[in-house]
């Protein structure tokens, strides 16, 4: 039977019609491929309803099921899991979703579950569940790690993955995956398979790639459903009056601020995304001194701020009660909030998919226009702006590159399996073997993990006494029988993303966010610093609680929160390469290119202005040591790599000592002993022979996987230092990343998540090809190597990056030699 | 390295010891026994031949210095009697002459009768000779006339040089007012000292003991 002709249609098109609208064609489209049992990925802008076009299908079947099913037993509601990278999703799509299921008079409850989700509401659900669950990848491998979960899901008849391209790339992604691997196991085992596994997902380079991760069974019906709509976005720069108005670095922009003012005050809403959670704070603060009226009409929003908080903000967001939200990407996402109809990104967005979405977020209503402002932080990223521009014009997306081979991911997913109710070895094996991430897992590997949670390690290492999971003899099923165990690993499952956090109260109590562990450490009693736009003074840490009091101070630090560096995609790199040539020539059309022309002329006479087919190197000596900067353009992550990879090739010509900087243009070698460079050694340097081993080595020397390895620690469940607020670590059981980094490269090299930290950096970071294709490009490009007496516009940001790393060739001895020890006076 | 405090001889040895001449005496402290496996039990995967290791370094420098006395200054057993703890037994019968004495330390909570059955003296709060008051933690030190050598907070130092560069090692403090030692175990981790001009710091290589 057509679709077209049944109940659930009808009265979906009735209640449409009755709001005077009619189905887009690609949710007609979804709607049909579900009914027929297809899986897929649907591809639509934000704002035209793509929410829709999955959950109306599943309602649509859910009225025509009503009709020949009688009352369903409890435990069997369970309809649809709707997977939401971020939490303040949840809340709203559910909001639209309980509108849409009073009009059609359909009896399901829509629950939420996450972070956020109170223990009654979660008991509530163990009882009984309802029919729609809006859940993070985190919140459904907690569910999985519940006794009685595997009943849950007989009748469950789709998964929606929401926003896909978001999760595509991350470690989250693969926790997607691997949930859905274990549901269809479990169906199958119950002989109940009606699971249909949906992706929505925004325009991404790799679209076809994206199916293949979310439903990995190429024999399964598979469909990929594309809108055909076209947004209309305006894109324009905030340009300063004068490019010395600019600094050369920075990333904070205050100075042009002002001019955001006249553009707050003619937009109903604006929203202005800032790349950081610190600087978020400096711009609230900024934009309140500069213009008071806008004191309880503007807000902040980002990851750490309250619940209760960021629920008002989004409230009042919705009601058009605020002029402004200050906004990190905790608001990047699919959220739909009506008045805004100003967007402003401030600094770069590093990619042009990132900052479409952005756009987005404005003019959120099929047929309208989304305008973006973008306001540059430092001179150079005007012509950034003009790169992102092109790039956005002839829709050049980036792709993202789905996360394979996590051994840490999977080592937590099977000790979550193992605390709920247990899994069996062999039908868990051939599940994991069938994700995209893990289709390349060797039974070797597989036999790695394994003893890595039942017996500590391989056969090669001793590892006595090791209990965590452990087969039970009734059922042959694998276990965790330690309560401590289990509740430590619950409570571990949401850390993928976050660093240790610590809750914010006021003394006389009322909570205001969250802080990272390591900004309150270095915190004396007395000092004051910013938090969701209030001045606050520290007081004390008690129970990992930050105690503050409010401030009479009028400026404070803002808390540094790790991981607010994005690196340049490479799409956007080749564009940058070409605006350089053009600005110079003058045959650009962008006015940002005129803007930034003086601040070529002073690269020009200083040093050079690299074009197309260039490589230009600059030596710069000065009080600080002998700088070595070079600029192919490939952005950050490229250039960790190329910096460790020149470095340790200089390192093999004399014996030196280097500490590395790098940012999205070039990096810097920076040394206290005068560099060896000439023509000759800059093309041998730059060379792609011998690349993959001198790699290696050059990764060896320098900390990049001890650095990855952080992660992976936390991640495996190696380290844990506690929960905020709700769990005070063992004292006995507190250890570090770098230690068990230590202790695996001197007593057990053969553990997997160590090569695993090896890999990332290789693999993920590396993009090899990418490295591989620059250096041929450089081969073919005249390298110039120029002599400035002073820092020039394109090395300056370079050297005052404070994020190093060190790579050396030298004695131990020899160097301490010529340091010394950083002396109290 | 041989330094002189008090006019008494002290050698600073790389794999983390002091060793006294005139009292044939081998200082070290933080062993942490019993850490690795603590952690195992608990379900982290912490290989057992770090502890073997840590042991094994103990008897190279046992054969070195052949003292009469190994002092352990605190924090011998990280926690409980565990399988590395029975490794420990074991090694210690080819030491049947040497004394074995500990100052308790914070961890050091095994029972009386443990610590009789594996032959080790304890000390509490410290054990002086002559010139030196060892002593776990450095501030309960209630000997004036001593100078106390603590452990307890498993120093390290920073290097730093032109050129944005640093390094970091586990050390040797010498101040003013007491001397801290560096933690024996490989497992621990390093809390970094910030000294005085006129204090002395000495940082341990792979290969050397090196003053800063």
């Amino acid at each position: 039977m057509s679709i077209a002709k049944t109940k659930g249609y009808q009265q979906v098109l009735e209640w449409l019609k009755k709001d005077g609208k009619k189905p887009f064609k690609f949710q007609e489209e979804a709607w049909s491929f579900y009914a027929k049992g297809y899986s897929g990925l649907v591809n639509a802008p934000t704002g035209f309803g793509k929410t829709f076009s999955l959950f109306l299908a599943v309602v649509i079947e859910g009225i025509n099921l009503a009709e020949v099913k009688d009352k369903k037993r409890a435990k069997d509601r369970l309809q649809l899991i709707w997977i939401t990278p971020l939490r303040s999703l949840a809340k709203d799509i559910a909001r639209a979703m309980r509108e849409v299921l009073a009009e059609l008079e359909l009896d399901w409850h829509v629950g939420v579950r996450n972070g956020d989700t109170t223990q009654a509401e979660k008991l509530q659900q163990k009882k009984s569940m309802p029919e729609i669950l809006l859940i993070t990848p985190e919140s459904l491998h907690l569910l999985l790690a519940q006794k009685n979960s595997s009943t849950l899901f007989e009748s469950l008849k789709c998964i929606v993955a929401d926003e896909w391209h978001e999760l595509l790339g991350s470690k989250r992604g693969v926790l997607v995956e691997l949930a859905i691997s274990r549901i269809k196991g479990l169906q199958k085992n119950a002989k109940t398979q009606h699971l249909r596994v949906w992706g929505i997902s925004a325009t991404i380079g790799n679209i076809e790639e994206a199916l293949d991760v979310i439903e990995p069974d190429v024999n399964a019906k598979r469909t990929i459903i594309k809108a055909k709509l076209n947004k209309k976005i305006v894109i324009k720069s905030i340009l300063p009056d004068d490019i010395e108005t600019l600094p050369w670095a920075g990333h904070l922009g205050l100075k042009l601020a002002y001019k955001l003012l006249p553009i707050i005050e003619k937009s109903k809403t604006t929203l202005i995304f800032i790349n950081t959670r610190g600087q978020s704070e400096m711009w609230y603060q900024h934009l309140l001194n500069i213009e008071p009226e806008l004191a309880g009409r503007i807000a902040i929003h980002h990851g750490s701020i309250d619940f209760e908080l960021r629920n008002w903000i989004e409230d009042a967001l919705h009601t058009g009660l605020l002029k402004a939200v200050i906004a990190t990407s905790s608001l990047d996402l699919g959220v739909d909030f009506k008045p805004v109809d100003t967007v402003v990104q401030v600094g770069s967005p590093k990619g042009v998919a990132r900052f479409l979405q952005r756009a987005g977020r404005s003019g959120h209503s099929p047929g309208e226009t989304s305008k973006i402002y973008f306001l540059p932080t430092h001179a150079l990223e005007l012509v950034e702006a003009a790169a992102i521009k092109e790039a956005a014009k002839e829709n050049n997306i980036e792709s993202r590159e789905p996360v394979i081979m996590v051994f840490d991911t999977l080592i937590q997913y099977l000790v979550t399996l193992a605390i709920g109710d247990g899994f069996d070895d062999k039908t868990v094996y051939e599940e994991v073997k069938n994700t995209h991430a893990f289709k390349m897992l060797l039974p070797e590997e597989w036999n790695w993990v394994m003893q890595f949670i039942t017996s500590g390690g391989d056969s090669l290492t001793a590892y006595q006494e090791f209990k965590k999971v452990a087969k039970d003899e009734e059922d042959g099923l694998w276990k965790v029988k330690s309560r401590q165990i289990a509740m430590r690993h619950r409570l571990h499952i949401g850390t993928i993303v976050s660093d240790a956090m610590l809750k914010v109260k006021f003394l006389s109590g009322g909570y205001i966010g969250m802080i990272e562990e390591y900004f309150v450490s270095k915190l004396k009693a007395g000092d004051s610093f910013t938090l969701a736009g209030r001045i606050l003074d520290f007081v004390h840490i008690k129970d990992m609680t930050v105690i503050v009091r409010k401030s009479k101070q009028k400026k404070a630090m803002s808390p540094s929160w790790l991981g607010g560096r994005l690196p340049l995609s490479s799409n956007l790199g080749s564009v940058l390469r070409k605006k350089y040539n053009e600005v110079l020539d003058k045959t650009h059309q962008e006015e940002e290119l005129d803007v930034v022309y003086p601040l070529f002329l002073v690269q020009q006479e200083r040093s050079h202005v690299p074009r197309n087919d260039e490589l230009l190197i600059e030596m710069i000596n000065n009080k600080e040591g002998f700088h070595l900067f070079a600029y192919p353009f490939e952005g950050r992550l490229v250039h960790e790599i190329l910096a460790a990879l020149v470095a340790y090739r200089l390192s093999k010509l004399v014996p030196i000592t280097f500490s590395l900087a790098m940012n999205d243009y070039g990096f810097e070698l920076l040394s206290d002993i005068e560099i060896p460079m000439d023509d000759a050694i800059a093309y041998e340097v730059f060379s792609p022979e011998n690349l993959t081993e001198d790699i290696s080595l050059s990764i060896n020397s320098t900390e990049m996987a001890r650095r990855k390895f952080r992660d992976i620690a936390c991640i495996s469940g190696l380290v844990f230092q506690g929960y905020p607020g709700k769990y005070v670590a063992n004292k006995h059981l507190q250890s570090s990343a770098g230690l068990f980094f230590n202790v695996f490269n001197d007593f057990d090299k053969h553990n997997l998540l160590l090569r695993q930290a090896y890999d990332e950096v290789f693999y993920q970071q590396l993009e090899e090809p990418r490295l591989a294709a620059a250096l041929h490009r450089i081969q073919q490009s005249t390298i110039v190597i120029t002599y400035p007496k002073r820092f020039t516009p394109l090395s300056f940001p370079i050297k005052v990056d404070s994020l190093r790393a060190n790579m050396s060739s030298e004695q131990l001895e020899n160097r301490i030699e010529r340091m010394k020890v950083e002396v109290f006076k | 390295m041989t330094i002189t405090i008090r006019n008494e001889e002290l050698i600073l040895a790389k794999e983390r010891a002091i060793y006294l001449p005139k009292e044939q005496l081998l200082a070290i402290s933080d062993l942490h026994l019993g850490k690795a496996a603590h952690f195992r039990k608990a379900g982290l995967q912490v290989p057992s031949t770090l502890a073997q290791n840590d042991l094994n370094r103990l008897s190279d420098l046992l054969n070195e210095y052949q003292p009469k006395t190994l002092l352990i200054n605190g924090d011998m057993f990280h926690h409980e009697v565990n399988t590395d703890i029975d490794d420990f037994e074991h090694w210690k019968e080819q030491y049947p002459t040497l004394k074995f004495v500990l100052v308790k330390g914070n961890h050091d909570k095994l029972d009386q009768k443990q610590y009789q059955k594996l032959g080790i003296e304890i000390q509490d709060p410290s054990y002086c000779t002559e010139n030196f008051c060892f002593i776990h933690d450095a501030v309960k030190c209630t000997e004036e006339n001593l100078y106390p050598i603590s452990g307890h907070i498993h120093p390290g130092i920073s290097v730093y040089g032109k050129a944005k560069q640093s390094l970091k090692f586990p050390c040797f403090y010498f101040g003013n007012d007491y001397a801290v030692m560096p933690a024996f175990s490989a497992f621990t981790g390093l809390s970094l000292v910030k000294p005085k001009a006129t204090e002395q710091v000495y940082a341990i290589t792979p290969t050397k003991v090196i003053k800063v």
